[in-house]
């Protein structure tokens, strides 16, 4: 065999760099370029196939059009060992991969899926049917937010921004709005932004602290973990989960820039338990939330129980939440990664396989 | 990281063909997946740049028209170059039992989600407490993952909620407890800790109170001296948000430059000015957010009982002490 001369060039710090070539804005006041994306914690779908990605590690919500915004003509299917095909097609090996999320576009139903590699590169996967392919963020029309909206005086470096941790626990897209959820590693609050889009230059974000009632008779302030939107006989709420496990929700309307808005604890899910996912399924006109976990099976909760409990959370509670709260239902699935809506009545579920296995597979509108 | 596969090996391709032509796969039992990356159509070579860096100790082809032309491989990592966990905070020895955050200092960027699997709490050196640490996805990194803060499960902390119920609190007071970190962990290369680290504690009764920074001392400098300006908390404050909540204003309210440094188990805080101190009045800028060990902020405890008729301690972004250099 002839011997292959080949030569290894360092590139790194090559994809950091932000060269937008062209300033004129286009759709949405996209301009193409190359997004700066440094992680990606979460993935969500703006209007049109427009991909939002939640970046922790540059606290920037990028959204960038995928030009994917009609039907594709593949349905999905079952993956096996999706996280062993991606190590294969990046040339690695699954240890070195972690799959941080999934995202069913609406416009065309193609799932998009988050890979990061242990050197922390992020990778964004198209998967059409069996097919897995790379989504080019080259070149791309793209815009972004930043989400720091410190003021000036915090921004200032007194002892290195660099050691300032956070990340963005969730992202999600209701009413024109990018939604995204915060945590802050050295306070023990939570930060939920409702930023309209497109992005303006104003950068008007409102951002909320939050407080629930647990019990009626602690008043806490925590994290949110995952959300998910719902409408509630006629009006909107954020369906929230928190890092400490209550279900709780707010009325989407009370959500301004600024204000202190108290939820109502609706339900706690159990304990050593911590929410993976959340979406909201309809069937039959009737909706339910379904919720993956890291320690319990898929729940469902019927929308019609928490209205009906609702009521009741209105005075405090005075009896144990251990036993109080919605009545949710444990689907026989366990172990679920990810979960998204692929439309009404189906899921996209990425399950860890009681062989190990990490496979990828749509749900039924019988497990509504 | 590319791979450059010179000209001759390939022959005149065009740009859209080189994918279909050119592959540069992983050299195991089933090689028949090309890897993903961006091929450069060069005079003289192709250039390819795979979608995620090529992974240390694997080894690699490169095949051209379906025929395997050539391989090679990236060298394993050098094992003496290793990471280290430089420091863990809290420092003090003796912690709340309801302690709510831990930080932990590395040398190196460190490979993400896999706290869990090697940071454990054992209590009175032999059971591992289960469940101690909420498992966040993603976990709280600083940008370039040397620094990461856990927390202990605030659901088994606050009080009443149904973790705390069933599982009670992560630690008890009057115990001995030990945070591991395993030497397993590797760093974003793939290279091991250099050792595994330990720190003790004992643990004492639970803070459920505000620091209040009216009760706080100062150790005022002499002027003309570039001396240190002591805060003295008279208890530790968490680590991590020392870092970021104090500014110094002078009378014309600008801010005064200098160093910041954490001292005596994080109970106090110095500032070293940059320039002299100047006679006059000075206000010392405290943000609200600053948290005690156990989560309790200026502005509030971490648990506050609404029935009680207390209100919110603090207002307001900012609380401000005002001070004198005579």
């Amino acid at each position: 065999m002839k011997k292959i001369y080949f030569l290894m060039v360092a590139l790194a710090g090559l994809m950091l760099l932000a060269n937008t070539t062209r300033t004129t804005r286009g759709k949405y006041g996209m301009v193409v370029g190359t997004p700066a994306i440094k992680s990606i914690s979460g993935l969500a779908f703006g209007p049109d196939g427009v991909l939002l990605v939640g970046d922790s590690k540059s606290a920037t919500v990028f959204a960038i059009d995928t030009k994917d915004a009609t039907a594709s003509q593949t349905a999905p299917v079952e993956i096996k060992n999706l996280d062993q095909k991606i190590a294969a097609l990046l040339g690695t090996e699954v240890q070195n991969i972690t799959i941080q999320d999934i995202a069913v576009n609406p416009a065309s139903k193609s799932i998009y899926c988050a890979v990061q590699h242990s050197d922390g590169t992020p990778v964004i996967l198209k998967i059409d049917g069996d097919k897995i392919q790379p989504v080019n963020t080259k070149n791309v029309a793209f815009s972004s937010l930043a989400l720091n909206n410190a003021p000036a005086e915090d921004a200032k470096d007194k002892r290195g921004n660099s050691v300032r941790v956070a990340a963005i626990s969730d992202i999600g897209f209701a009413d024109g709005k990018v939604l995204v959820s915060g945590l802050a590693g050295q306070e023990f609050a939570s930060t939920f932004r409702s930023i309209p889009f497109p992005f303006s230059d104003k950068q008007d974000q409102a951002t909320l602290e939050i407080y629930h009632a647990a019990h009626g008779k602690y008043e806490t302030l925590a994290p949110i973990r995952t959300f998910t939107t719902a409408e509630i006989k006629g009006k909107k709420y954020l369906v929230a989960s928190y890092t400490c496990t209550p279900l709780v929700l707010f009325p989407m309307d009370e959500l301004k820039p600024g204000t202190h808005v108290k939820g109502r604890t609706v339900a706690e899910m159990g304990s050593g338990n911590s929410p993976v996912d959340m979406v909201t399924m309809t069937k039959g006109g009737e909706s339910f939330l379904m919720m993956a976990n890291s320690a319990r099976p898929v729940f469902k909760v019927k929308y019609k129980s928490i209205e009906a409990y609702q009521g009741s959370l209105t005075t405090p509670v005075e009896e144990n939440f251990a036993t109080a709260g919605v009545d949710f239902v444990s689907l026989p699935v366990t172990n679920v990664v990810q979960l998204d809506k692929l439309d009404d009545t189906r899921m996209v579920l990425l399950q860890r396989r009681s062989n190990g296995s990490l496979d990828l597979w749509i749900s039924s509108e019988r497990y509504l | 990281m590319s791979v450059s596969i010179p000209k001759d090996l390939v022959g005149d391709v065009p740009d859209d063909s080189i994918p279909a032509l050119v592959g540069v796969r992983l050299l195991k039992t089933d090689s028949s997946t090309a890897i993903f990356g961006n091929y450069e159509n060069g005079d003289r070579e192709i250039r390819f740049s795979p979608l995620i860096p090529f992974t240390h100790g694997l080894h690699y082809g490169v095949w051209v028209r379906g025929r395997r032309v050539g391989s090679f491989e990236i060298p394993a990592v050098n094992a003496t170059d290793r990471p280290e966990l430089t420091s863990v905070y809290p420092s003090g020895d003796t912690l709340p039992e309801n302690l709510l955050k831990i930080h932990l200092y590395f040398s190196r960027s460190m490979r993400e989600g896999q706290s869990g699997k090697y940071v454990t709490l054992l209590k009175n050196g032999k059971d591992t407490v289960s469940g101690a640490f909420l498992d966040l996805q993603p976990e709280l990194w600083n940008a370039d993952r040397t620094k990461l803060t856990l927390w202990l499960d605030p659901g088994r902390i606050k009080r009443d909620l149904q973790p705390n119920q069933r599982l009670g609190t992560p630690m008890q007071r009057g115990s001995q407890y030990k945070i591991m970190v395993s030497q397993d962990w590797q760093d974003t290369r793939g290279a091991h800790l250099s050792k595994s680290f330990e720190k003790s504690f004992v643990t004492t009764g639970k803070d459920n109170l505000s620091p209040v920074p009216t009760r706080w001392k100062l150790g005022i400098p002499k002027k003309a001296t570039s001396q240190r300006l002591i805060i003295i908390f008279g208890e530790s404050l968490d680590y991590g948000l020392l870092q970021e909540v104090f500014s110094i204003k002078n009378a014309s309210g600008a801010t005064v430059s200098g160093k910041w440094s954490t001292v005596m188990e994080e109970t106090q805080c110095a500032f070293e000015p940059e320039h002299p101190w100047q006679p006059g009045k000075y206000v010392l800028q405290i943000e609200n957010r600053l948290e005690d060990l156990a989560g309790n902020s200026l502005k509030r405890p971490f648990d506050r009982d609404i029935r009680s008729k207390r209100p919110v301690r603090t207002e307001g972004r900012y609380t401000e002490i005002a001070f004198q250099i005579p």
